[in-house]
């Protein structure tokens, strides 16, 4: 059978900068598209005929495209592209998807609540808008998971470290209970889906209106 | 409460049936398919187990007239009664709950389904229904809003749960705000196969090689890509979520144990990928399910299960694999945002077809943008794949705005459309303006269904008949006999209306 004729798209991989042992940052060239900030790729190795959806990292505007990876166990996409390497090519396919910010809001108050690499939408948004009026909650299980946090404002920036070995523990919903929320404020999570479970429940039983709550569930 | 789960029989003037239940594009059948509402199922599960009086009544599966149907359930005398509507069918609901409320002026009537989720004041001001349930999670809304009713006699001015339109009185009604939650899957009940009379929805369904056949309860509710912009599972409202693996696999022993089911189906949008499609097929084997002689099946998209998945669950007998081909152009797939590239679309084939499984094409014509070059060559590549042996089996419908998905929006602001009476909205026809003839859609469609009695194709058929595998002797022999009678069907339906200006123009 004749192979179908198709435009590839392939990418050439920039850098992979390794955040911990089981998260990398992988940089690519930019693919001739419109994209908006939180906008999720699909993205495979070529030749390998799957891919995965990744939410983009790095801003918006800017001539390459990031996305912060969690390398899964067992995980047949992450762990190739773990091992790219400058010069590599990838496919990327997208963007795809709403869980953006509308312009109109701009001037609203945001409360970003995410776990682990969850935080990449979110680290795009601050990356695009710089005069967003934020504050992000991040989840993470160790003090070296707080990815990139110079690139926020340190007072817009609270992480919940569960295993904090030189100070207090606390997960997103512990903090989240004890520190309600903004009730005018307009509210994205994204990351784990037990988070999000968890996370809208309590806000729901703050009183937040679900109109207010945008959700992206990682798989 | 007395809660009426209720699917009215819908017939047209054909004699046809349509098939209204959860996630499907309605159509009209002279012979149906009946499908189990496998959430809505759930709900009644649920509902049942927190001690209310529960009527399944699905009126098609039930083979029941309309009248027979109506005096049924108004003897019944339901406290609460739970519609599911799609755009084709919108008015004959309207009409219907009309009808309810006058027989019946005390019950609740509750309509949920895509189309009013995502215009809820439409059914407000259209019918006399009571509330608009605007979620896809309608087992979860149903258990908390029956409660609070159950326990607030003012609910209509105090109901706090979100995702409601509710009447106050007359036409006054008011909103609880977008529905948001995400909701663990596992905390809804697996379905009780005895209170949804699974029997009816065992046998008429043509994807079923072996019978009885039965759904899964979901291992996925709405979609992990969710992205396509004609797909229902697209919206801010929409909120991905899965089962765990264990629950389903236990779902499995028991339909297989106790039932003796010998065909189940996945209708989750997307199945399991990765990790724990692999775990569940490693479940099958090490419960010894896959020996059982019971087929499996799932739906998936291109790209997302690999050679390894593939090769472990054609060893744990998943046999019917359904896979999204919408069309042969990049250009289409980038517009419908597809997430997937036509240069794997032979890999992943490949794959299934060497572990023994069965790939279901479904195909769609008649995009407002498809030119003759773009449904040429989706003709040639399905052909392709059809009489190479990549792909077994193959639905095509005519692609048509439902539901106000992104696509359906991206009509009405494109001035694509047609028409814009919901009844003209049944797949039976094509609705937006194209740049070729509607005619020519219709010939790509009987093209592409007389593959099936293409000589190649038949030959083809006979060759895997020397892999000696079950199933693809019942392929040929029993599925290949009923297939015929489904495929004139089909083409019957679909092309119907070649040649014929049946449109009600558009009201502006």
């Amino acid at each position: 059978m004749n192979a179908l004729k198709v435009n590839m798209k392939k990418f050439k991989v920039i850098e992979v900068k390794h955040k911990t042992n089981h998260v990398f940052c992988l940089r690519t060239e930019r693919p001739d598209a419109l994209m908006k900030a939180g906008q999720c790729f699909n993205v495979g190795v070529p030749g390998m005929g799957i891919n995965r959806e990744y939410s983009m990292y790095s801003g918006a505007e800017v001539a390459y495209l990031e996305f912060l990876i969690r390398y899964v166990d067992d995980g047949l996409v992450s762990s190739q592209l773990r091992n790219l390497s400058s010069g590599d090519f990838v496919e990327i396919d997208g963007p795809y998807g709403i869980f953006c910010i509308d312009p109109q809001k701009l001037q609203n108050k945001f409360i970003f609540i995410c776990s682990g690499t969850g935080i990449a939408p979110f680290h795009s948004f601050v990356k695009t808008y710089p005069s967003l009026n934020y504050q992000i909650i991040h989840g993470v299980r160790f003090s070296n998971e707080t990815y990139d946090s110079g690139d926020y404002d340190s007072d817009c920036y609270i992480p919940c470290i569960s295993s904090n070995n030189s100070g207090e523990s606390m997960r997103v919903t512990d903090f989240l209970r004890s520190n309600p929320i903004d009730k005018d404020a307009l509210i994205y999570l994204c990351g784990n889906r037990n988070m999000i479970v968890d996370s809208v429940e309590i806000l729901l039983s703050q009183g937040v209106n679900g109109s207010q709550i945008t959700t992206e569930v990682f798989f | 409460m007395r809660i009426a789960i209720s699917y009215p029989p819908i017939i047209n003037e054909l004699g046809q049936k349509a098939m209204v239940s959860q996630n499907r594009n309605v159509q009209f059948f002279k012979e149906p398919t009946y499908l189990l509402p496998v959430t809505y199922a759930q709900a009644a599960t649920w509902l049942r187990n927190e001690g209310h009086d529960i009527l399944w009544d699905d009126g098609n599966a039930q083979l029941k007239t309309y009248s027979q149907w109506l005096e049924d359930i108004v003897s019944w005398g339901p406290d609460m009664i739970v519609l599911e509507s799609t755009t084709p069918v919108m008015k004959f609901y309207w009409k219907t709950i009309d009808q309810l409320k006058s027989r019946l002026p005390k019950t609740i009537v509750v309509m949920t389904g895509y189309h009013s989720m995502r215009k809820p004041e439409e059914t407000m001001q259209n019918s006399s229904v009571d509330i608009v349930l605007r979620s896809s999670n309608v087992d979860f809304v149903l258990q908390r809003l029956v409660d609070y009713i159950g326990k607030n006699k003012s609910w209509r001015l105090t109901c706090p749960l979100d995702g409601l339109h509710i009447r106050m009185a007359g036409s006054d009604y008011r909103s609880t705000g977008d529905f948001r939650h995400v909701e663990p899957l596992d905390r809804s009940p697996l379905v009780d196969r005895d209170l949804v009379q699974w029997k009816n929805y065992a046998y008429e369904n043509g994807n079923y090689l072996q019978t009885p056949g039965t759904y899964a309860t979901s291992v996925i509710r709405d979609c992990m890509f969710g992205k396509c912009t004609f797909c229902r599972y697209n919206g801010p409202d929409l909120t991905f979520s899965l089962m765990s693996v264990q629950r389903s696999l236990d779902e499995y022993e028991e339909l297989i144990n106790r039932h003796n089911v010998r065909e189940i189906f996945d209708d989750s949008g997307v199945w399991y990928r990765g990790k724990e499609a692999r775990e569940f097929a490693q479940g099958i084997i090490d419960r010894g399910l896959h020996k059982k002689g019971c087929y499996f099946g799932i739906n998936t998209r291109f790209e997302y299960l690999d050679e390894e998945t593939i090769r472990l669950m054609g060893k744990a007998n998943f046999r019917f694999v359904l896979l999204g081909y919408e069309a042969a152009d990049d250009e289409t797939l980038q517009k419908l945002n597809k997430g997937y590239q036509l240069q794997h679309v032979e890999n992943c084939l490949k794959w299934l077809t060497k572990y023994g499984m069965h790939p279901h094409l479904t195909i769609m014509v008649g995009y407002y943008w498809q030119t003759q070059e773009q449904l040429d060559k989706t003709v040639s590549e399905v052909k392709k794949l059809m009489l190479s042996g990549l792909a077994r089996t193959l639905q095509v419908t005519l692609c048509t705005p439902l539901d106000y998905t992104p696509y359906h929006q991206e009509c009405i602001e494109k001035d694509m459309l047609l028409t814009n009476d919901y009844n003209d909205f049944d797949m039976s026809k094509l609705i937006v303006k194209t740049p070729i003839p509607h005619d020519r859609y219709y010939e790509a469609v009987r093209e592409m269904y007389s593959i099936a009695f293409h000589p190649k194709f038949i030959f083809r058929q006979v060759q895997f008949l020397f892999n000696f595998r079950k199933r693809d002797w019942q392929f040929l022999f029993t599925y290949g006999v009923r297939a015929i009678r489904r495929v004139r069907q089909h083409v019957f339906n679909l092309t119907r209306n070649e040649g014929v200006d049946v449109l009600t123009p558009v009201e502006k």
